[in-house]
Parts: structure tokens; sequence; C-alpha cells
């Protein structure tokens, strides 16, 4: 049964251990993507190279499905599973401000670690803006408290906000990304021919 | 008439609806059924590991403990004239349907014992495991908490436990009964709501501890 923390499989130093291992290799995946370069990653704000978009959609549907199955076979128990509270406004702000700061430094946090461990400079440039940007945040945050936690909405899901099954909401995610990886690929095709 | 090869890609998104069709008649498991394992919960009844002591639940207290959630069984009224304090009210018919995290810690008490041993069982059929009772509901709170009693005759030890137990109970606005050596009738007047509560920032539920956990 899992979550395997949950059910107490393993505990507080095992589960270190084990983001550290889960971690190396989501750091490992990034690099291989080609996310270990801020060239390729900032292509995909300029729509001539959708591989951020397609990588993480694809991330979202394989663990969205095999979530769904593993619950469905009664191999994980979805009740267990931590959702971070959602806070509408502040975390589309939130989002707004990680986008730009994506935009301008061609890193977001996953990635900025990955260029770094290839060595690269503008990487650890990031890295350590990310440092002193959460030392700073931190210093800052009881001012910022109010916003931060207002639009208390809980730990909600897609199929409880739109009340609807929860196999209804899976399918509907899995045709917008297939919709959307066509519409991506023509993109692609429309930008990269004009440049 | 030959079809067009595919892609790899165009394989896998094929894969993926397929997998998203069939997943429209999921039910996920969300743990409404379950098998109990009655060989280890009666061990844990046996071993009496799922009681908590009306004297370390006030100790809890009094640290301003937030790792647990304190739970009062009874009606709302019965609430409101008197609880323990930092209790929530949840009524057993409630209990079923109370939005409790899986793997918090819950401290259940009614009356006497009974209900609150129902109430365990009930929330280990809906796979809670980390359930405890406080030992003699409400009962031995007031007994070993509110209005601690000296035995004639004491010993030592005993001496010495009451004297703590004196002054857990004036923090709990109880009242020690038998300093002098006989042993007076439990008070029928409960103690005023407003027990002093250490945390002091006005509210009497102490903050709770946000969880590490998500990225």
């Amino acid at each position: 049964m899992a979550p395997f923390y949950k059910y107490g499989f393993f505990g507080d130093e095992m589960s270190l251990v084990l983001a550290f291992v889960l971690g190396t290799g989501f750091g490992f995946f990034l690099e291989r993507a080609g996310f270990g370069s801020a060239r390729k990653l900032a292509a995909q704000f300029y729509l001539y190279d959708m591989s951020v978009f397609k990588v993480m959609f694809t991330a979202i549907v394989t663990a969205m499905l095999g979530v769904t199955y593993l619950g469905w076979l009664g191999w994980l128990d979805l009740s267990l599973v931590y959702l971070v509270p959602t806070h509408l406004v502040p975390q589309i702000v939130g989002g707004l401000v990680l986008g730009v700061g994506f935009v301008v430094g061609g890193y977001c946090p996953g990635t900025s670690v990955a260029s770094l461990a290839t060595g690269r400079i503008d990487g650890f440039v990031y890295a350590f803006g990310i440092g002193a940007g959460t030392l700073v945040y931190a210093e800052v945050f009881p001012w910022l408290k109010g916003f931060v936690n207002s639009n208390d909405m809980g730990q909600v899901t897609l199929p409880e906000v739109f009340d609807l099954p929860w196999g209804v909401v899976v399918f509907a995610v899995v045709m917008i990304a297939v919709a959307g990886f066509s519409a991506a690929t023509f993109i692609e095709r429309r930008i990269g021919d004009r440049s | 008439m030959k079809l067009p090869a595919l892609t790899l890609n165009q394989k896998l998104a094929i894969v993926a609806v397929a997998l998203g069709t069939l997943a429209l008649f999921s039910v996920p498991h969300r743990g409404p059924v379950v098998t109990l394992d009655t060989r280890e919960l009666a061990l844990i009844v046996e071993k009496e590991v799922d009681h908590v002591t009306p004297s370390e639940l006030a100790g809890w207290i009094v640290q301003g403990r937030s790792d647990y959630r304190l739970i009062d069984l009874r009606a709302e009224s019965e609430y409101a004239a008197y609880h323990i304090p930092t209790a929530e009210n949840v009524t057993v018919a409630a209990l079923p349907d109370f939005p409790f995290l899986r793997n918090e810690k819950i401290v259940l008490y009614s009356d006497g014992g009974i209900h609150a041993a129902q109430a365990w069982m009930l929330m280990q059929a809906q796979g809670y495991r980390a359930v405890y009772t406080v030992l003699g509901g409400l009962e031995g709170w007031k007994d070993d908490v509110l209005y601690p009693a000296l035995p004639a005759q004491a010993s030592g030890a005993e001496r010495a436990r009451f004297e703590r137990a004196v002054a857990l109970s004036r923090f709990f606005g109880g009242e020690p009964r038998a300093e002098g050596g006989a042993v007076a009738p439990v008070p029928t007047e409960l103690p005023k709501l407003a027990a002093p509560v250490p945390s002091g920032a006005g509210s009497p539920v102490a903050p709770r501890k946000k969880k590490k956990e998500g990225c």
C-alpha cells in the first residue's frame, strides 16, 4: 500500500535518501531533455521550440494516469497523498513572478540546479539568486503573510472544484494534452519556418 | 490501403488517449472499505497503547503541544457547558464525515469511556491509525486532573504525585481535594470555561505547526 512513507515503510532518514535519488533522477532527465541550457528554455517563450511545454505536460499526464490507475487498483490511498493547499490569487501572483524570472533568467528553479550540476556559469548565478531571493522573502514574509494566506481554498482537486467524476477530469486533461501537443507542433513548424 | 507509419510521439499519444478513455470508468480508491486486522487491533486494546491518561493530556495542554487534535464526542450543549481546554466538538454521528487527515494524531474523549472506545473502533475501520482515547473520559479528567484526591495513608511517592497534581488542578481551574486527609466528594460544579491556557496569544488553541511537505 502506498504512499510508503505514510504507511511507515520507511522513516525520515530513508525518505531523505530517496528524495536525493529521485531528485538526481529528475535532474538527469531535465538535462537529457536539453533543459540544462537556458537557450532551450528561453526558446519556449519565443514559441519556436515547445519542448518545455511538451515535456512538462507529458510529465503531468504520465503522473496523473499512474496515480489514477494505482488508486483504482487499490495500491495507493489518494486521501493520504499530500496536496498543497490552494490560495488562488496569491498562487496566480506567485506563478507570474516565477514566470517573469523564468523569461529573464532563462531557468526555473529545478533546471537551474541541473545546469549548475553540468558546470554552467549562468546556472550558478541563477541558483545563487534563488538562495538570495529566498532569504529576502523570508525576511519580508511577515509583511506578506496576510496576502500569502488569503483566499484559502484548502486541499482541493479539480474533480471537487468542478463537481465532476474523477475519470471525466482525467479524460479531459489527456484530451487537452493531446490537442496541446498537436497545436505545439503546428506552432513550431510555422514559427520555425519563418525564422 | 496502407496506413501511414506513426511516429513514436503519435504512438505514445494513442496510448495516453486509450488510458485516459479507460480512466473514465475508474473509481480511485479512497479507502472507505477496509480490511481490519483484528489480531493487531486486539493487541492494541490489550496492551492499552491506545490510551492517553488524563494527566498526560493535561501535561500536553500545559506544554502547548499542537501535534494532536483533541476531540470532544459529547453533544453540543454539554460541550458548551464544559470541555477540556483546546478540545474541538465532533459528535459521534458527525465523526465519519469529519475531515481529519489520515496521519493526524487524534485523541477522543466522551463522558465515560464507552462512546470514545466505540468511536475509536469507527476510526480504525476508516483507516485512521493514530487514534487514542482519554482513559476514563471526562470523568477521569475530573478525578485525576480537576479534583485530584490524596489517598489516606499515602506513601511518599503518592504524596509527590499529589503535589504535581495540585499544581495541574489549579492550572485548569480545579480544586484539589482532601489535603487534610478526609476525601471530599467530587464537586458537581465544573470550573468556568475560561480556564487558563498556556498559549497566551488569545486563541485557546495553539497554532498548528505547518507540515513540512510538498516542494
